[in-house]
């Protein structure tokens, strides 16, 4: 037997940090985690780090010690509660079905209460998300200035509220916004649907393109497309730093936007922004959002759904591939529906590990680029690997993210949103009859 | 920096540390409370906080460490993936966490020796596929293959659902680098097929459980892979039946690859669960798989139909597709979880019995639980006499005190019938209570002379394996 004295154990006294964390229905959740390990198979970070700290396990271990007064909050664990991607990849294989997105909810929660939320992203959370005009205004100025700064590092803002708070630089905003674009409806005659788009941050500042696709598309299968003015960022940006109170605003804001128009859908075609509205908000508003959050689809989704067989669409002959965004695969369960569509919209080739994490994704890429390159890395391989001349995907943060990975690597291959390739098939069968 | 950053001091500063800094590096010494948490548990949800985790990267890093613990007198607990189900990695009593998991490269594979040699933390299921590429075969396969590590499978001499056809991880393991407690590296075994060069240490430390010295390197035996694998469930409505036909199976000289049981309540604990219907008369569930080349199968196929059939199977299903396949064994891989469902906590033994005792195994653990005071699932590889035994009980009063007696109880009988305490998971300190039931005291005190002889100050990994009388 050893003569080892232990270590004193502390126990932090005057704890402040507690608090938020007595809620019970997540203290129940942590209770159910078995510590069986088997969320190690997923988790993109902890497939990189090996370290326990990085993966929902060793998060699950934080939180009940924070339950039981053990720690509080500290500059570490607000970066280990950071680290977690939110891709709740870790919850699909949970075999005690442990509801770990209630978790890290708390817990990121927890660090923005006890801790604070920096003041810039505050104030952008706060006083500028809430309000579109500002908000166009500051990241037209922004971005001007943020190109003229010497440090220009590669890899970009996943979310563009974050565009104020990192180093890194984006691509070129539209000089019309998606928003501006289609501030009139298209009339359709005898529509077989009326819809609205969510556009998201990223799509209406950037990707203005991927909007037009997806309001043409629908428009030439009879749908008619709302595109309502007042939308205003879904929110993950805010939910990610656990500002619960800009969240609930601005998913209050959408509410009222979304809930005055007769629609028979709403659709979006990024998956983040699909995520927030359709499921967080269900936790954010309450149980009277689930009518709404029925109607929600992703783009694919919906046509997939709705539409079946395209009439009219002759295959491109383009080898196209496909990457399964996180928050579309592994929160909605959403990965053979893109892959139908593209399927009849070009030459179809799978990928290996199609379904791992891009690396893209908030908050994370801005404290962890280097493990945020390393999994952009192991994505841009197999996708050189699949042979494809495209690689599609329904989110326009991967687009970003992706596409970035194959410039650096002076990379022929072209990086898309998959309803940008359907479009093209569309235009081209038309031409061609 | 998006963040402002005080500096923080280390939570703890005693000898050692600084030392271990010295030789290792910062990055590889971590002693604040947050890392510490993250490596407290294992697989048996029980907690112990470490003082210091140390994550090597060689065994150079592993030597180093060994030789500062030893001159303080530091306990050293090594951890895999903490995966481990009898409390083998969980840190006892503080000290050092030696986590392997970072030492991770396939090291070696050679396909014309049939081996492979790997370092401590590769999970098992990447060495499976690895080997796979080469048209070879790693059998040892624990229901956690896919999260649990090679070293943390040497140390626990993991088993799993091939165990009956293929043996355990004991019966691949050539050969050895381990660290001993003073920091000295030796080499066991070759990488042959076989060696009877003087004693077989190697087999000493397969299932030491981290009490006698640290792998850093592994030789595994490899086996050419089967070229075909079949899958069929038998349903009957008899517990007795099932097992029956289990030894008619292999009374027919056929040995399934995998040939496993789920008794009445396994049964109804996943019957929402699995993928395939199970009526209520269901009331014991046969999953086996048989595996060999195309010709093989076609002979063994329809034995093993017809035995479970004579013994009054209620039904037969060959999978005939990947996905039918894939439906049959998800009933099996959902039972942990769905037991849940019955009550919110497990006591889950992993007991073995020889084979014919079985039934008998099952009739004794009726008796002790007549009253029904609690519910007992039992489900395993029934194939090797290794049944998981399976106490459910919930937070009322009184409900953890009758599980415990009723383990105490299933233990007894199990050794009286030739059994022993554990198949596979290991004793750790969850089962040391009960080590002398099978080991006598001669058998333990030679145990405990190796121990000393490896471990004189006695560090390595404490609380474990013995009972706490020794
Ligand atoms: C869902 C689930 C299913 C399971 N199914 C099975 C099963 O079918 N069959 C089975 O046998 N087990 C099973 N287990 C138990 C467990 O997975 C095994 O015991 C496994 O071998 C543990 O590996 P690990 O890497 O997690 O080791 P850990 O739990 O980290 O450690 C286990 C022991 O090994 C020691 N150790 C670890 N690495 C080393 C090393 N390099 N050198 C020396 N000692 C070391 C530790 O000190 C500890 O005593 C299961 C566990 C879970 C959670
Ligand atoms: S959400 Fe994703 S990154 Fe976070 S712990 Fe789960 S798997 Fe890992
Ligand atoms: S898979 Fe679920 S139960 Fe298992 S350790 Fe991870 S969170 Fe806990």
């Amino acid at each position: 037997m050893t003569t080892y004295e232990r270590q004193k154990f502390e126990v932090f006294s005057g704890l402040k940090g507690s608090r938020l964390l007595m809620s019970d229905d997540w203290k129940e959740e942590v209770s159910k985690c078995s510590k069986c390990g088997k969320c190690h198979t997923v988790c993109p970070v902890f497939l990189e780090t090996h370290d326990e700290s990085s993966v929902a396990r060793g998060r699950i271990s934080l939180a009940e010690a924070l339950l039981d007064q053990q720690i509080v909050y500290t500059e570490k664990l607000r970066d280990y509660v950071y680290s977690c991607k939110k891709c709740m990849r870790c919850r699909k294989v949970c075999p005690s079905d442990v509801d770990y997105e209630k978790i890290i909810s708390a817990l990121l929660h927890g660090v923005a209460e006890n801790m604070g939320i920096p003041l810039l992203p505050k104030i952008i959370f706060r006083y500028i998300l809430p309000r579109r005009i500002l908000f166009d205004i500051l990241l037209k100025v922004s971005s001007r200035v943020q190109r003229f700064m010497p440090m220009k590092k590669r890899g970009q803002m996943r979310h563009l509220p974050l565009l104020f708070m990192g180093k890194r630089w984006i691509p070129t905003l539209a000089r019309k916004s998606a928003l501006q674009k289609f501030r009139k409806t298209k009339k359709i005659k005898n529509p077989r649907m009326r819809v609205g788009f969510f556009t998201g941050c990223l799509i209406n500042y950037i990707y203005v393109d991927v909007a037009e696709a997806v309001v043409e598309v629908l428009n030439r299968m009879n749908i008619e497309v709302v595109v309502p003015q007042r939308q205003l960022c879904c929110g993950t940006p805010s939910s990610t730093m656990g500002d619960v109170k800009s969240t609930k605003r601005l998913a209050e804001e959408n509410r009222k936007v979304f809930e005055s128009l007769e629609l028979d859908a709403i659709v979006s075609a990024c998956a983040t922004c699909t995520k927030a509205i359709k499921n967080d908000y269900l936790r954010i508003l309450g149980p009277s959002w689930k009518q709404m959050s029925d109607k929600i689809y992703d783009i694919s989704e919906f046509i997939d759904t709705f539409i079946g067989d395209i009439p009219g669409v002759k295959p491109l002959e383009e080898k196209v591939t496909y990457h399964d965004p996180c928050h579309l695969l592994w929160v909605r369960n959403i990965s053979e529906e893109p892959r139908s569509v593209l399927k009849k919209s070009s030459r179809f080739v799978e990928m290996d590990m199609a379904d791992a994490c891009c690396g893209g994704g908030g908050i994370f890429t801005i404290i962890h680029y280097d493990l945020t390159l390393k999994m952009l890395e192991r994505k841009v391989n197999s996708i050189e690997k699949s042979g494809a001349a495209t690689v599609a995907t329904n989110c326009p943060g991967c687009v970003m993210q992706i596409a970035d990975g194959l410039a650096s690597r002076n990379s022929t291959i072209k990086t898309t949103h998959s309803i940008k390739i359907l479009q093209e098939a569309l235009r081209k069968s038309e031409a061609r009859t | 920096m998006l963040f402002k950053r005080k500096k923080r001091t280390a939570d703890i500063d005693r000898k050692g540390v600084s030392e271990l800094v010295r030789a290792l590096g910062k990055d590889r010494v971590l002693t604040e409370i947050e890392d510490r948490l993250c490596y407290s548990y294992d697989g048996t949800k029980q907690k112990a906080v470490p003082d210091i985790v140390i994550r090597p990267g060689t065994t150079s890093d592993v030597a180093a460490t060994l030789k500062i613990a030893n001159r303080h007198g530091i306990p050293v607990c090594s951890r895999g993936a903490g995966t481990g189900l009898s409390g083998g990695a969980v840190p006892l009593q503080g000290g050092i966490i030696l986590d392997l998991k970072g030492m991770n490269r396939i090291l070696s594979i050679c396909p014309e020796d049939f081996t492979a040699t790997v370092e401590p933390g590769v999970v098992t299921k990447y060495l499976q596929d690895e080997v796979a590429k080469y048209g070879l075969f790693y059998p040892p396969d624990p229901s956690s293959a896919a999260f649990s590590t090679v070293g943390g499978n040497v140390a626990e001499c993991a088993g799993g659902i091939t165990g009956l056809k293929y043996g355990v991880t004991r019966d691949y393991i050539l050969a050895l680098e381990i660290v001993l407690s003073d920091g000295s590296v030796i080499h066991t075994g070759r990488k042959t097929r076989r060696s009877v060069t003087g004693y077989d240490l190697t087999r000493l430390f397969v299932g030491s459980e981290g009490t006698l010295g640290i792998f850093t390197k592994i030789t595994v035996k490899l086996i050419p892979e089967p070229e075909k694998i079949e899958t069929l469930a038998a349903f009957f409505s008899e517990r007795d039946d099932a097992i029956d036909a289990a030894d008619l199976v292999i009374e027919n000289s056929i040995l399934p690859r995998t040939l496993e049981f789920m008794d009445h309540m396994s049964i109804s604990a996943v019957r929402g669960y699995g993928g395939i219907t199970l009526d209520e008369g269901v009331k014991a569930l046969l999953l086996i798989d048989i595996d060999g080349t195309g010709e093989n199968i076609k002979h063994d196929l329809p034995i093993v139909e017809s035995a479970c059939r004579k013994k009054n199977a209620l039904k037969v299903k060959v999978a005939e597709t990947g996905k039918e396949r894939n439906a049959i064994w998800s009933v099996r891989r959902s039972i942990s979880p769905a037991l849940y469902t019955i009550a919110s906590h497990k006591l889950n033994e992993d007991v073995c019995v020889p084979r014919s005792k079985i039934k008998e195994l099952l009739q004794k653990i009726d008796t002790i639980n007549e009253k029904q005071e609690i519910f007992v699932a039992n489900f395993g590889h029934i194939g090797d006499g290794n049944i998981h035994v399976n106490i459910m009980y919930s937070d009322e009063p009184g409900q953890e005190e009758i599980a415990e007696s009723v383990v105490q109880r299933v233990m007894e009988e199990v050794v009286e019938l030739g059994g022993t305490i554990s198949g596979e998971h290991g004793i750790g300190n969850r089962k040391s209570q009960f080590m002398e039931l099978e080991i006598s005291p001669q058998e333990l005190s030679i145990m405990k002379k190796f121990k000393d002889f490896f471990d004189p100050k006695g560090i390595m990994n404490p609380g474990k394996l013995f009972p706490s009388s020794l």
